[in-house]
């Protein structure tokens, strides 16, 4: 059947698809045995997360003295690497319910991989605070709980706790969120399936849906609700992780500028995070029907956006401390600039202003290989985003006496291969064992843009 | 549950144990009995639960101890042994073991102050490297095998020879005269590590008399230090500390401050302190006393000879004339002293003290110190009989000239050649080793003991605990040697019967005495005054000095004596050892100071390693750029560098961590280079990072350039206008939020910058006083030293600019218990809050070790544990201060101004009934202080001491424009600018 396409819009699903294929295309991977290439990602990411767990238990056991942490740098890998997991984990969130919301149906093809990556980056953002304590047998007195120990309550006025509610809220709503989601196609993964244990557990997960009217009703009721509930969260969540600093009156820390630009750093690095995955995942899955190049160039604009928004906080910043003729502040960004740690500053100002300026030009956009270089080099900087205002205002604050540098120790860099490992040990299992895209919204724009029976216009 | 009582006390009281006391009063019911049965079945069930908590038997004492009350601290006045400077003690015991040393308040001499190495002699006791019984050859033995093979070597010996360092204890003296009388071939020879040789000798030849004067810093209104580190540690530093911070008072009323100038080739602790300072090489010293001799001449209008001006003297002509204006000002109130140990120089030293009329006021030669009695000529004289095999027995007691004798190779060779020699020592060091017989000697702490360290001040020591190994004090192996069997108690007891007692006015009956002695632990003896000795100029006119000029392309070498070590007789105290230097901030191992040019010229940088070579020996030592040191010295510190003291002083890791430190590069003893005056360096391809607590030494930063006001500063000529010169008045910030109340105390502290010296005494109190952890080299390289309180240098200037010689300022900086504390609103679990009192608490065992307190820490004061610092050495662990809780890792921690002391002060008003007082409560950095520059008390009390000095026009609060409030106060330093040229 040859369809025509719309002159005012462009279709969402490449090539002449048909529900049938949508569920073939997405499903058979899953029934395949996995391909060379899978078990090299997943050999290479297991790897990475047993070296981080043995690094783990090595700084559990020992002490958090394995680190290159000293008396005047409290936090750095461990925070940095936190910040950069949970800022990993906004784009997602923003995709799969603000883009819900504003009826962006390009989104269904990505969303559902990319809030597994929220998913998985709040694994592995939770990980940091929890072994960055000296004694992370005791994280459970974080939780505000009626307890045998006096009680002992928790400090409400400490960002720390706040940070602790904010994680804990986002990854149960995202999961609940992803979870919903999952449930048709749970429902369809279970009717494809022959008789055996694999069956009645997707039958199981897909919590008895039949795919009459009513169910489809409340279940898009209820995908509505949850994508109203966690639209704030995207904003709040790093929100408050920036109030970790922005509380604080270290300089460099202490800035009311942290809300917004801690926010759009955090979608500026996820939508870098899920270009740099779904560019893979689209060619080695063959789903580049699916995920086309518009999406990627959808992305790229947003990515783009955000990265103006960040280069125009990181100008603020400069202009704020030379404006407040504060002694202490214009040395923490001077520092910044000129001090030791100069090339990671710059290196930031050009992965995160510079060299995103290439997505201007539509063939940069729409050259994945190009767009997966400028990805991988917003993620680094906005790695080193989060470590130059971590540790280069700690390293010298207010009294000279206590200036000190940092060097990171092996433990830190592995821990930080290790979470890495486990965010990809994660996705390559969620590879194998659920669609990667959500196949039930993407049959609904199957025929979008194009003239086909029952096709809006 | 806290109570107030009558005398408006909060305090602790368990009213709810009363009141089950009561009901327990009446029998058991058969209610009771079920209720119980109950209860045990619960508890039994519970037993189960509680895997984790030991069971150990608790034995009571068979015999009580009089005065032993579990957990009540006793107080025993003694004297230090540290040092001969034997200064007051009290040693305060738990549970039969002594814990802390703290200054007497009542000693003439230290007057409450105690150095850093005196409070460190608390870890020497419980060091486990102690020679625990006597070895005759290697093997172990008893003490009667030791006696038997002593006195019969004795008997049969025709030349007896016992070397030591200088003892004070006048009872020891007389009985090693009483054992000269019995084997009439025996002489003693004193020595000092570190040798004044040349003031007593200097001495002689200008007064006929050899000793080392009492110097008087408290009288001095102009002092001149030519390289004597007096405040550092040369000769004895409490005493002139203390002396030397009365002048540094610009508030006082009368008088106002002294003026200080120090000549010196490298930045002492003592040059950092003073008003003007000029670098100068050690063979130019001579030049530079005889030049300022002679300007003082011109003034004084002195008639006598005039020493030869040999050569430049290196000091600029404006800078003496300016000396020599404040010392002739000064008049009888000036004082020169030289460290220099040329007789030469000392006797120009004593030419210019004399033209100035200092002796009889700043110096006293009448009632002079004994603390300093070594005999460099002896010594020589020794070595030669012990080169012939002249000595039959050699008696090394408590000393250890294999290490610390600039001429150790010739005794080492000389050792082999005496018949039988005995070392009374500590441990098993350089010498003991080599010995025939190896005798332990007893700690200070274990023993009786006396001292009069200067003429008519006679102290007690007493023992504070039993020996912990099978050791004996000097004393009593001296008596046993002489045949005598009377315990050193009852010796000493019988000398001050004899020697003090008739000299003491005002006692009643000698067992009276004795008990009151004891108990204060000091004793003014009217001793009759020496016969006032004039000065004779004849040895002036035809001196020559003894160092020359280093040859092209070598330096002169400045050994000093640090801070730390000093003599490096406690190289084996981890406390010492981790003791940052006041002026280099570097701790762990000794370094090869280098100025600015000479680094530059050379392309050596901070940390690479360098040969020190004299041509016979060389040597490996780190390099240190040191600011203010003259080009072409060399400056390396005594102490370091032992083989034979333990492990600590070969800088193996206190805590075996990971990764194990590769470098254990423990320093080098310096003493053999001495005797040639001149080394060459040059560099290896090696670096060895020094461990530096501090790593950026100025408060202007490198960037823009800007100073930050930390340390406030002002000159005497400007505070004399302006009282609050130097100190703007603070802008008045609004507040969002209503202040914390504090109803009842609210504590406070002052910190004097003007008198704090940076002896570094305060970071040994509070180490000892707080269990603070060692960590050893590694971990201070990585920025983890564990202090809580800490003394902050900073130089004047800016890095890279050159400065021949810099301003410096110290800083005590411990936890200024913010009223806005920023630590306690982000720590997530309550771990640290803050106090009715105002007291900012950390409570260990809530801590979870998240360490944003310490990001938010503008002062940088906490401490976070970065492992288990675990105490593992099972006989230094009796040195912890039971009050005080060992911190788990993971845990931070931070100064509490001593909140155990705090606590047990107002116990102790309770008890007595009566409301707290104004002193009642010091913290042990403010206690042991030197130059008292700490004040601590009660802020809502007007008329106590700190609020008062809270009030002086000096006083400004560090980074108080944040608004955290901080409850430190600190005093303007006033630099004395009234000799300006």
């Amino acid at each position: 059947m040859t369809s025509t396409l719309s002159l005012l819009r462009k279709p969402l699903v490449e090539g002449d698809k048909t529900c049938a294929d949508v569920t073939r295309d997405v499903c058979d991977p899953l029934d395949r045995t996995p391909t060379r290439l899978w078990w090299l990602g997943f050999g290479l990411s297991s790897t990475a997360l047993l070296t981080g767990l043995i690094m783990v238990i090595d700084q559990v056991w020992t002490g958090i003295g394995t680190w290159g942490l000293n008396k005047t740098i409290g936090w750095s890998f461990d925070i940095t690497n936190f910040v950069f997991w949970v800022g990993i984990g906004h784009a997602g969130t923003l995709i799969s319910a603000i883009l819900f919301l504003f009826r962006q149906r390009w989104r269904n093809s990505i969303n559902r991989s990319a809030e597994a990556m929220t998913l998985f980056a709040v694994m592995c953002a939770a990980l940091f605070p929890l072994i960055h304590m000296g004694r992370p047998w005791l994280a459970y007195w974080v939780v505000p709980y009626p307890n045998p120990r006096g009680p002992l309550w928790v400090n409400f006025r400490s960002p720390l706790l706040w940070d602790f509610f904010a994680i804990s809220t986002y990854f149960t709503i995202s999961a609940t969120f992803w979870y919903i989601g999952l449930l048709p196609d749970l429902a369809t993964l279970a009717a494809r399936l022959p008789r055996g244990w694999r069956k009645t557990l997707y039958r199981g997960l897909s919590l008895g849906w039949d795919g009459s009217q009513r169910t489809w009703s409340h279940y898009e009721s209820m995908y509505l609700l949850l994508a109203g509930l966690a639209t704030p969260l995207v904003f709040s969540v790093h929100t408050i992780v920036s109030f970790d600093f922005a509380t604080s009156i270290l300089p460099g820390w202490h800035s009311t500028i942290f809300p917004p630009y801690f926010v759009c750093g955090a979608i500026f690095s996820g939508f870098a995070m899920v270009l740099t995955l779904l560019i893979i995942a689209r060619k080695v899955m063959r789903l580049e029907a699916y995920i086309t190049i518009e999406h990627i160039d959808a992305m790229c604009k947003i990515t783009l956006l955000t990265s103006l928004i960040v280069g125009l906080a990181y100008a603020t910043e400069l202009f704020t401390s030379w404006y407040s003729v504060n002694p202490f502040e214009r040395f923490s960004t001077v520092n910044r600039m000129r001090g030791p740690y100069w090339p990671f500053y710059w290196t930031m100002v050009f992965c995160n202003v510079f060299a995103p300026q290439a997505l201007w030009f539509k063939r940069v956009r729409r050259t994945p290989w190009k767009v997966w270089v400028i990805s991988i080099l917003i993620n680094v900087g906005m790695w080193l985003e989060r470590w130059v205002i971590i540790t280069v205002s700690l390293h010298r604050d207010f009294l000279p006496s206590s200036w000190r540098m940092y060097y990171p120790t092996y433990i830190e860099v592995g821990t930080l291969i290790g979470s890495f490992g486990l965010f990809f040990t994660c996705f390559f299992l969620f590879c194998r064992v659920l669609p990667v895209i959500a196949m039930s919204e993407v049959k609904s724009v199957l025929h979008y843009a194009k003239d086909a029976p029952g096709v809006e216009a | 549950m806290p109570l107030v009582s009558e005398t408006g006390e909060k305090i602790m009281e368990d009213d709810a144990a009363k009141a089950g006391a009561d009901d327990k009063a009446d029998g058991l019911t058969r209610r009771d009995f079920l209720e119980f049965l109950g209860a045990s079945f619960a508890a039994l069930s519970m037993a189960g639960c509680k895997l984790r908590t030991p069971v150990e038997k608790i034995l009571p004492y068979v015999r009580q101890p009089e005065d032993a009350v579990a957990g009540k601290a006793l107080w025993f006045a003694s004297t230090c042994g540290g040092c001969s400077s034997a200064c007051g003690v009290l040693v305060k015991s738990r549970d039969g073991r002594p814990i802390k040393l703290e200054g007497n308040p009542d000693h003439p001499l230290s007057r409450g102050g105690l150095c850093a190495r005196g409070q460190a002699t608390i870890l020497d006791l419980y060091d486990s490297e102690r020679l625990r019984q006597p070895l005759i050859g290697g093997g172990e033995a008893s003490w009667a095998t030791v006696d038997a093979e002593v006195r019969r070597r004795l008997r049969s010996a025709k030349s007896v020879r016992i070397l030591g360092r200088t003892s004070t204890s006048p009872s020891l003296d007389a009985a090693i005269e009483r054992m000269a009388r019995r084997y009439p071939s025996l002489r003693r020879v004193v020595y000092d590590p570190i040798s004044s040789w040349a003031i007593a000798e200097a001495h002689r030849r200008t007064h006929g008399r050899a000793v080392v004067p009492h110097y008087r810093f408290d009288e001095a209104r102009a002092i001149v230090g030519f390289d004597a580190d007096f405040l550092g540690a040369w000769l004895f530093p409490v005493e002139f500390i203390r002396g030397w911070s009365k002048g540094r008072r610009p508030d006082q009323p009368q008088g106002g401050m002294s003026w200080h100038a120090q000549f010196e080739p490298r930045l002492s602790v003592t040059g950092a302190n003073a008003d003007l300072r000029a670098g100068l090489l050690p063979s130019q010293e001579f030049s530079a006393v005889a030049a300022l001799g002679r300007l003082v001449a011109s003034h004084t209008g002195w008639t006598g000879p005039l020493p030869a001006v040999e050569g430049a003297c290196g000091v600029d002509q404006g800078t003496l004339e300016r000396t020599a204006g404040a010392l002739s000002k000064a008049g009888r109130n000036a004082l020169v002293v030289s460290g220099s140990n040329d007789p030469a120089v000392q006797i120009l030293v004593n030419w210019i003290n004399a033209m100035l009329g200092a002796y009889g006021r700043t110096i006293d030669i009448e009632r002079p110190s004994r603390q300093a009695q070594g005999d460099d000529s002896a010594v020589s004289e020794l070595l030669a009989q012990m080169g012939r095999g002249a000595v039959d027995v050699l008696i090394v007691l408590d000393a250890n000239p294999v290490y610390d004798l600039g001429r150790a190779e010739e005794f080492k060779e000389g050792l082999k050649k005496v018949g039988l020699s005995v070392a009374l020592a500590d441990r098993l060091d350089e010498t003991a080793s080599l010995c025939r017989i190896a005798a332990p000697l007893s700690h200070s702490l274990e023993a009786f003991g006396d001292s009069r360290p200067v003429s008519g001040v006679y102290s007690l020591q007493q023992p504070t605990i039993a020996p912990l190994f099978d050791s004996r004090p000097a004393l009593e192996a001296v008596l046993r040697w002489s045949g005598d069997r009377s315990s050193g108690h009852d010796f000493i007891k019988g000398f001050w019967r004899r020697k003090v007692y008739p000299h003491v006015h005002g006692a009643h009956g000698f067992e009276a005495f004795w008990r009151d002695s004891l108990q204060k632990g000091v004793v003014l003896a009217d001793e009759p005054r020496m016969p006032a000795a004039h000065f004779s100029a004849r040895a002036v006119s035809s001196l020559k000095p003894a160092r020359k000029p280093a040859a092209a392309g070598a330096f002169e070498l400045a050994a000093y004596a640090s801070v730390a070590l000093a003599d490096g007789r406690q190289a084996n105290n981890p406390w010492l050892q981790e003791l940052s230097d006041p002026v280099t901030r570097a701790s762990w191992g000794n370094y090869v100071c280098l100025a600015p040019e000479d680094a530059k010229r050379m392309g050596v940088e901070e940390g690479r390693v360098l040969r020190l070579s004299d041509g016979a020996r060389s040597a490996e030592l780190p390099a240190y750029v040191q600011l203010g040191q003259t080009p072409g010295v060399a400056a390396v510190a005594f102490g370091y560098g032992r083989t034979g003291a333990g492990k600590v002083a070969a800088n193996y890791p206190t805590v075996k961590l990971f990764p194990i430190e590769k470098d254990l590069l423990a320093g080098a003893n310096i003493r053999p280079f001495v005797a040639s005056g001149a080394v060459t360096l040059a560099a290896t391809d090696r670096t060895s990072p020094l461990s530096k607590v501090q790593i950026y030494d100025f408060e202007t930063d490198p960037l823009l350039g800007q100073k930050r006001n930390i340390v406030q500063e002002t000159t005497e000529s400007a505070y004399r206008l302006d009282p609050h010169s130097g100190n703007p008045p603070p802008k008045k910030e609004e507040e969002l939020w209503p202040r914390h109340k504090y109803p009842g105390h609210k504590w406070g502290m002052a910190i004097d910058l003007n008198s704090c010296s940076g002896c570094s005494a305060c970071v040994i109190a509070c180490q000892v006083e707080n269990n603070v952890p060692v960590v050893g080299k590694a971990e201070v390289r990585k920025g983890r030293d564990m202090s809580w309180i800490r003394i902050d240098r900073y130089y004047s200037g800016a890095p890279g600019q050159p400065q021949a010689s810099p301003q410096v300022a110290f800083q005590p900086m411990l936890c200024q218990h913010c009223d806005n504390a920023p630590c306690e609103t982000v720590c997530p679990v309550l771990a640290t809050v803050h106090s009715s009192e105002g007291l900012n608490m950390q409570v260990y065992n809530r801590c979870v070790g998240t360490r944003y307190c310490e990001n938010n820490c503008p002062y940088k004061v906490r401490r976070f544990n970065w492992f288990d610092y675990a105490h593992q050495d099972l006989v230094q662990n009796l040195a912890l201060n039971p009050d005080v809780t060992v911190r788990q890792r993971g845990v931070m921690e931070k100064c509490n101004f001593c909140v155990q002391r705090i606590y047990s002060g107002k116990f102790q008003a309770r008890e007595d009934d009566r409301v707290l007082k104004d002193g009642d409560i010091t913290p042990a950095c403010a206690q042991s202080c030197p130059a008292q520059a700490i004040v601590f008390g009660d802020m809502n009390d007007p008329d106590s001491r700190v609020a008062k000095v809270a009030r002086r026009s000096r006083s400004y609060r560090v980074l108080a424009e944040l608004g955290v409030g901080p409850s430190v106060f600190y005093q303007t330093k006033v630099r004395n600018d009234s000799e300006k040229a």
